[in-house]
This record gives C-alpha cells, structure tokens and sequence, in this order.
C-alpha cells in the first residue's frame, strides 16, 4: 500500500469515525472476496458519507467492494484489485413507507426479512423470495438480481423497483426513476445497477411498488416419473387460464435437498411446485383444475400441503441454491436462461455434461424461463486436486457450449476460486460486451467499482 | 433545406420512393399528437435493418440529425426533428418476424402497429398486453421509444415489462442485438435503458416482446357519481384495500359529455365524474373482486354501479374512454394533454388543485385519467391562433405539474418527456442525476445526432416563460 492510499484510508476514517473504520485482519476476514482480503472497511452512515468515501477513494484509485449481509460476495469473477470493502448494514432506514399508495423507499443496507416484517403488519410484501432470505439485504439483491420463486407471477427487481439511488464510481450521489408507481421521465439507470454486481455504483436507496398480501394460497406438489410428463403440465399450465404464483420443477436429485423438515417430496420423482394465490375460491379453482391436469399428464401424486408443509417447502425451494452450496466446496452452480420450449433439452445436456465428468447434479427449472443446475465431484479428494479441477474445468466448456446450441444463455452463479481463475464464469461475451464497457466508463471512469468480477472483465 | 446533393445521396441508397423533401411532402411531419412542432428537412422510409444502415452511415458522415418516428401518435413531441435533418419513418417496416406460441415471445419489425400484434395472436388466446388509446394507430418501435402504458398497464405494466430484447442501429451504424427471448440475459440491463430512452441512444429495428394469455373472465363496471371527490376517494380506497383492477379510469362530468355527444357511450350526462373499472382473472376472481369494488364504490356514494352486460356494452363503454381526445377535438379549436403522476391518496385534492388552477388562468380543464396508478390526464382546451391564451395554457399546464412534483409525483406517466417537458426535469431531477443521464446519451451517440434536443433542458429559460412554437389546427389524439 502506498503512502498516499495510505493517507486517503486516514482520511476514510475520519468521514466514518474511528469506531467504524475496522483495519483488524480478523474483523476484515468475513469481508474476503475471491481470497483477497481489503486492507479497510468503512461502515458508512448516509449517503452522503457513501459519496465522500468513494470520491476519496476515486482519487488515489482505491477499489471498493460495497456489501451488505456478505451472503452474495462469492458471485462473479474474481476482482482485479481490492483495497475497501463498504459496508452498508447502517444505512437500514425505512425513507418512506405509504400503505394506502404501496409505495416504499428503502436503504440499501435493511435486511429484507426485516423489511417484509414491516410490510406485513401493514398485509402487504416485496415479492423478492431469493435465497438466503434471513439475512440479505435489499441493495444486496438488487446488485445481484436474486430471484426466487415469486418471479414467476410478480417478475423481478426491474418490474417492481420504481427508483433509485446510488454514488457512482466518481463519488456523486446520483438517481433516476421516482416513488410514483408509473414514471417514464429520463432514463432508467436503476435499471442498469440492477444485477450489475456493484460494478457501476454502490446503491444508497430503492423505491418499490409493494404489493397485498394474497388473502388465500395453496401449495401443490404433482410428482412424475418422467420430465416429459412434468413438462406437459407445465404446458397445460400455460395454456390454461390459471395464473399460479410459483411453477418450479425439481429434479429427482435435488429432492435429498429439499428436506423441508415436514417429509421430503417423494424420492426418484420429477416435482411439479405450483403455489396459487388470491381469494379462497381462487386457491381451490387451482386445486380442482390442477388435480385434473396431472390425472391428464400422468401424475403418479398429487398433494394439496397443510400450512406447515407449505411454509417448510417454500423455504427450502428457495433455499435450494444455498443449500446446494453448503453440500460441497466444489459444487459449481449454473443459471441457464432458456425457453420452457427447451428445457427437456438443457436438462439433458446437463445430465450428460455431468454423466461424462462423473460429477453429480441437481436441477431446478422455474417456468419463467431459467434452469438452475448444480454440478460437483463427489468423491472424497484434496479440494484442489488438478484431476477434478481439470474436470468441472472440462465440464464447464462443455455446457457453456451445449446451452448456447439450443438458445440457451449459461452463466455460473458460484463456483471454486480455482475454477474461476481457469475460465470465465460469465460464458463467451455477447455481441453486447462493448457497449456494456461503454456504460461502465461512464458510471465507474476510474475503475474502481468492484473491478474485474463483471461480464467480459468489466 | 437540405442541400440536394445530400438528397441525392439519399435516394440513391433508399430508392427516390423513399425519400421525401418537397415542402408539401414534410408538412405531415412537422406534427405528432402533441401541441409542438418540429420541421425534417427530408422524410425517409425505411423497411430493413439495411436500410436504417445506411441512414445512419449518411448521418454520421454528413454531421445530420435522424429522428425516428412511428405513426406519430405521441404526445410529447419526442418524434419531431426539433434540429431538422432526416425523419426516418418506421412505419413500412412494418413485419412481423416470427411468433413463438410455445414460449409466449413474438419478434417485431418497430413498424409493427399496437393492435395488430394482439391480432396476429389472438386466435391463440394470447396478447400483447400494453394498450395505449392509440393502439389502433401507434407503433410498438414508437411505444418502446416513449415506454407507452395504457388504462391496462395499471395490473400488467408498461411497455418496458414486457419487452426482453432489441436490436439497434447505433449512430454510426453498426448493428447490435441487446437482450433476448430468454429472461436474465447476462450483463447490464441494456434493453432497460433502451426502453424509453426516447430515441436517444439508438434506432431501433427489431423488437421482442412477451404475449400474455387472455383472461377466462373480464368484468367491467361503470361506477356513476355526483361528486368528484366521491369518484377520486373510491379509487384512493380500491388502492388502499389491496384490490387490482386491470383497469381504473376517471372521466370527469365535462369530459364524458363532450364524449357521450361523439360516442354515445351511455354515460349519464348528469353526473359529476364516471369510473370505468375493469377486472379479469378467473371467473371466481372477477366475481368476487366486483362485488367487492362495487361495495367500495356505493359506499363512497355512487349513485349507480353498472355492469356491462356483454362485449358490445363493454366494448362501447372503452370506445368512451380511448376516444376521449377525439371527442374534445370536435369542440375545441386545439387542447393541450396533461400527463402528471401523483401518489394515488392524493387523487382528491389534486382535482380540487387542477379545478382550481383552471379557474386561476380562465379555462375548463377536463379530466379523464388512469386514476388506478395516479396518472392524470388534464385537457387544457384553447385556440392557438390566440397567442395569449396559448401562453396561458401553457402556464396552467406548468402549474400542474409543479404540484404534481410537489406530492412526490412525475411529470410524466406515460407520454415520455420529448421536447414538451424537457425544461421541466430540473424539477424532478438534480444536476447530478442528469449529466449521469446525458453521459449515457453520449457514451451512445456520441455526436449527438440521434432525436437531438430532446429529454433534456436545452436551458432556454423554464417551461412557464419559453414561447412555444405555434401550433396549427387540431391535435390527434392519444
């Protein structure tokens, strides 16, 4: 470190105080991204403390990594250079809350289960659902557009963020959208920081549409020995006038981590998840018109859950990435974009990506158009055995491959460290990747906003 | 004019069927919707991406401005060469490129009009779900352009949620597919940005959108009130109750008069205000929600609750509300088109501030708007070979919308910011958040010559004292 990165790091600490200014190597561990490890973290109180951070930090090219519940540092390539890391936990204040409009604006550092505490008293929510719910924070999933299973009928973050406020890579506190539930004046960038990965600001704020909570819901599992046959009803599902809140398929072998604690789904099954909301009549109308269905498509069951079986099962679905995650430290974990018109096809490509790399997998299709696919060793080696190494290393060009043969766009969420210096998680770049540089300059001039862990080593 | 050597260039690479530059041949497209003006000094029609190619090739090398325009239906101005230079008219290219029924995604050429995309799909139970009044008119390269809503945005979204990829034409003519037909493509939003960026940082040649299934059941009441208030406070309350119609519309007693004489709707014309309320889902849903709106309306003292029988009563009661502007232009010489966004539980005391203003400047101002997400539609009827009274419209049209900001709200719901709103948006954003915007636009179009003057405060002097061009005859409508 130089003298006068240094001397900015000094005068970071002055704009925090000391009490929140951590230079400790233990206290700084959790904030390691990639194995790099800051030299700083700075727990801001305000944007305007954010601001002046990151426009000291601009002008001795400090990098900075902004975080929040650090449950989403493992996502993306490895960073180029890492001096701060930015911790936002402070900035959890409720900016505005109108039930009677349902609009909400928010800090980025509040932890979303907090948030929907507030909500809830109020009978209303934020359709997030993405994984490690407890703990993440809303500018947490917005930087990585974490989905879950509500995406299905409410979309994602960029349906339902009305606004933003962020400080760019030069330090200056910038937004666009509003608070009013439609606005079409300047330009959406709250759209751009959504999933960008803190590379083109450090989100302060977010305004949302919030929604009702559904008077009634129902939870339905239709279990199938064959995917062709879940895949049928989830095309009847499609062509019928019934609007479910969740359609997700759950291979036979992500069933063993899917124990929700009520009883597993049933084993060597493909299972259809289908939640329906609303009023009463409306649960049931899905029930019966579902029931019907899998008879048609040759369900071998059909159950309609209790409350506590539908509160452990939605939890472990969306859960089901981090689960996957705690099961080995080599578990590589895709998100394949793709049609519902091809997931039999990405299904299989994936068992046989996996079947020729003796590697085991796990799937997960959501009908909105991803598969979710987890693939690792299973054998008990050395955690950086060249062998399996060279192995997922194989696998993954096989499957960035294979997706992109039938139309599908691949990226790896999570993946070892190893396997991400020796390929790019992020796939082959598009057509796309030049005029993605161009906005990073414009926000991030000086390259300091999570360097290196973007698309195309943004 | 253009210098006709430039002309020349022109047709050699469009065909002289494509190119037009005689005075009389620009005069259509001096106008869109809007109460502004703006003359081409050339007209081009485009039908591939090839062709938007070589317009774009001409501008850079020859330093002239493109302006893309669709049908011009817009209400902002944002398709008028405020700079001159090239009009490129999207309208021919007008194809529909592929339609995937499987997987609910169809590929358009930015031609394509609104309504016809809901055609080609129909027989299929599907639709493409924003509807602006113009539909029937209005282009879906126009809508993706202003990011157009509609009365059915209120439960489905505008244009920009159901849009998944594009390919652009940037200014110097390279081509670029952004986006996809599947969700999550990796990398920044682009198609996000694009949406509504107003032509600004790209043409567009090719869209993708999503196709949503048709409702097995749609209910639609028409709630009859004496009071204004009692009309606003009812939506304020539907809004409150956690209830989502899929549609929420005000007309105000002047407005459905004017429109009752035209359309013959069967809006009673002694009544205060009128909501027209839509609901669709399943058959249980549609029923239990309008017995449960129709309880919110009576209980804010609707004198009568109205459900449409069948399609053609259904159909009539729409015809009111999308031909709304229509019918204020059979009575007046020309009217100015409001397009603010207020917090929902503010709707009473807004139509109170807009009666009120109204007053103040000496005019009737009409109300028809989507009272479900907030967005007012105030028409300020005047006459604009009375350059007084058009000042004075102009005033009263500023003086709504600094209230509108005032509560939180936008200046702009749906109809974009174009060259009407542009030196209004110092009020809703900073310094700061628009050089972020502008260096955007120039990181895209870096010599500035796509839609030129647009969006952005040109820093003129502010909206109540700039002289607006004047315009002439009757505006269309939205």
């Amino acid at each position: 470190m130089s003298a006068l990165a240094s001397a900015a790091l000094q005068q970071i600490e002055k704009i925090v105080a000391s009490a929140n200014f951590v230079t400790d190597p233990t206290a700084l561990a959790p904030y390691e991204v990639d194995g790099l490890r800051p030299t700083a973290v700075a727990r801001p109180y305000s944007p305007e403390e954010t601001a002046e951070i990151v426009r000291v930090a601009a002008a001795e090219k400090l990098a900075v990594i902004a975080s929040g519940a650090r449950t989403k540092l493992g996502m993306g390539a490895p960073p180029s250079q890492y001096d701060l890391a930015l911790d936002l936990t402070r900035l959890r204040r409720v900016i505005a809350y109108d039930p009677a409009d349902l609009t909400l604006s928010v800090e980025a550092g509040i932890r979303v289960a907090d948030l929907q505490k507030v909500l809830g008293e109020q009978g209303q929510f934020l359709p997030f659902a993405s994984p490690f719910a407890k703990s993440c924070t809303v500018g947490g999933v917005l930087a990585s557009n974490a989905t879950g299973p509500l995406r299905h009928s409410y979309g994602t973050a960029r349906d339902f963020t009305l606004g933003m406020e962020f400080v760019d890579g030069s330090g200056t506190r910038t937004k666009s959208g509003g608070r009013v539930v439609k606005n079409v004046a300047g330009m959406d960038l709250h759209k751009l920081m959504i999933g960008s990965l803190g590379t083109l600001g450090v989100i302060t704020s977010a305004n949302f549409k919030t929604f009702p909570l559904p008077q009634a819901s129902g939870t339905f599992v239709i279990s199938y020995l064959r995917l062709a046959e879940a895949l049928a009803l989830r095309a009847a599902l499609a062509a019928s006038v019934l609007s479910p809140q969740v359609l997700d398929i759950v291979s036979p072998d992500a069933v063993p981590f899917l124990d929700s604690g009520s009883g597993p789904l049933p084993a060597e099954r493909w299972s259809v998840i289908v939640a329906a909301g609303g009023d009463q009549r409306v649960v049931e109308r899905h029930a019966a018109d579902i029931e019907q269905m899998a008879a048609q498509t040759g369900a071998d069951n059909f159950a309609a859950l209790e409350e506590a079986a539908r509160q452990g099962l939605w939890e472990a679905v969306r859960e089901l990435p981090a689960t996957l995650l705690a099961t080995s430290k080599r578990v590589v974990f895709w998100k394949i974009s793709s049609l519902p018109g091809s997931f039999a096809t990405v299904i299989s490509e994936v068992d046989r990506t996996a079947r020729e790399n003796s590697l085991r997998a796990a799937t997960l299709i959501r009908a909105a158009g991803l598969v979710y696919a987890a693939l690792w060793p299973t054998e008990v080696d050395p955690e950086d055995d060249p062998a399996t190494m060279n192995r997922l290393q194989r696998a993954a060009a096989q499957l960035f491959a294979r997706s992109a043969d039938v139309g599908a766009r691949a990226v790896i969420e999570w993946c070892p460290l190893e396997l991400k210096r020796r390929i790019s998680i992020w796939g082959p770049p598009g057509e796309d990747a030049a005029l993605m540089r161009r906005v990073k300059k414009v926000f991030d001039p000086e390259n300091i906003l999570s360097p290196g862990r973007f698309v195309g080593g943004i | 004019m253009m210098d006709p050597t430039l002309i020349a260039e022109l047709e050699q690479a469009l065909g002289p069927a494509n190119v037009f530059s005689k005075p009389e041949e620009l005069l259509l497209y001096v106008y869109d919707g809007s109460v502004e003006h703006g003359r081409p000094d050339c007209v081009v029609f485009v039908r591939t991406t090839g062709d938007v190619v070589a317009v774009a090739r001409f501008s850079n090398q020859r330093g002239v401005p493109i302006v893309g325009r669709g049908a011009g239906t817009g209400l902002s101005g944002g398709a008028l060469a405020r700079d001159g230079g090239v009009q490129i008219v999207f309208s021919r290219m007008n194809r529909s490129l592929g339609i995937d029924f499987e997987n609910q995604r169809a590929v358009v050429q930015p031609g394509v009009v609104n309504y016809e995309l809901t055609r080609a799909v129909e027989h299929a139970d599907l639709y493409y779900a924003p509807d602006p009044s113009s539909q029937k008119a209005c282009t879906i390269g126009g809508n993706v352009a202003e990011n157009a809503g509609g009365p059915h945005t209120l439960a489905y979204g505008v244009t920009t949620n159901h849009v998944l990829g594009l390919e652009l034409v940037l200014p110097d003519g390279e081509v670029v597919r952004i986006g996809g037909k599947t969700p999550d493509t990796p990398g920044y939003d682009l198609t996000g940005l694009l949406v509504g960026s107003e032509g600004t940082l790209a043409l567009i040649t090719e869209i993708t959108v999503k196709l949503l299934r048709k409702p097995e059941a749609v209910k639609t009441l028409l709630a009859v009130y004496d009071a204004v208030d009692d009309a606003t406070e009812t939506v304020a309350e539907i809004t409150a109750r956690g209830i989502t119609p899929a549609a929420c519309e005000m007309l105000d007693g002047w407005t459905l008069r004017a429109v009752e004489a035209y359309v013959h709707a069967g809006f009673p014309l002694d009544s205060a205000a009128v909501l027209l309320i839509e609901i669709e889902g399943l058959r249980e849903a549609t029923e239990a929600q309008a017995l449960a709106v129709a309880e919110v309306c009576r209980a804010n003292k609707a004198r009568e609750v109205r459900v449409a029988r069948d399609d053609r009563e259904r159909e009539l009661l729409w015809k009111g509300r999308k031909n709304a502007f229509g019918a204020v232009g059979r009575i007046s010489p020309s009217y100015y088109v409001q397009d603010g966004v207020i917090p929902r539980s503010k709707l009473p005391a807004t139509l109170r501030r807009v009666n009120e203003i109204g007053t103040k400047y000496g005019f009737e101002i009409g109300n028809i708007f989507h009272a479900g997400d907030g967005n007012l539609h105030p028409i300020i009827l005047f006459d604009p070979r009375d350059r007084e009274q058009y000042k004075r419209a102009a005033s009263a049209a500023h003086e709504i919308m600094e209230w509108c900001v005032s509560l939180g709200g936008s200046i702009t719901g749906e109809h974009g910011v174009g060259m009407e709103k542009s030196e209004m948006m110092p009020a809703l954003f900073s310094p700061a958040d628009l050089d972020a915007m502008k260096r955007i636009r120039d990181a895209f179009n870096p010599a500035g010559l796509l839609n030129p003057g647009k969006m952005f405060p040109l820093g003129k002097g502010c909206g109540e004292t700039r002289v607006r061009p004047l315009p002439v005859g009757t505006s269309a409508g939205s």
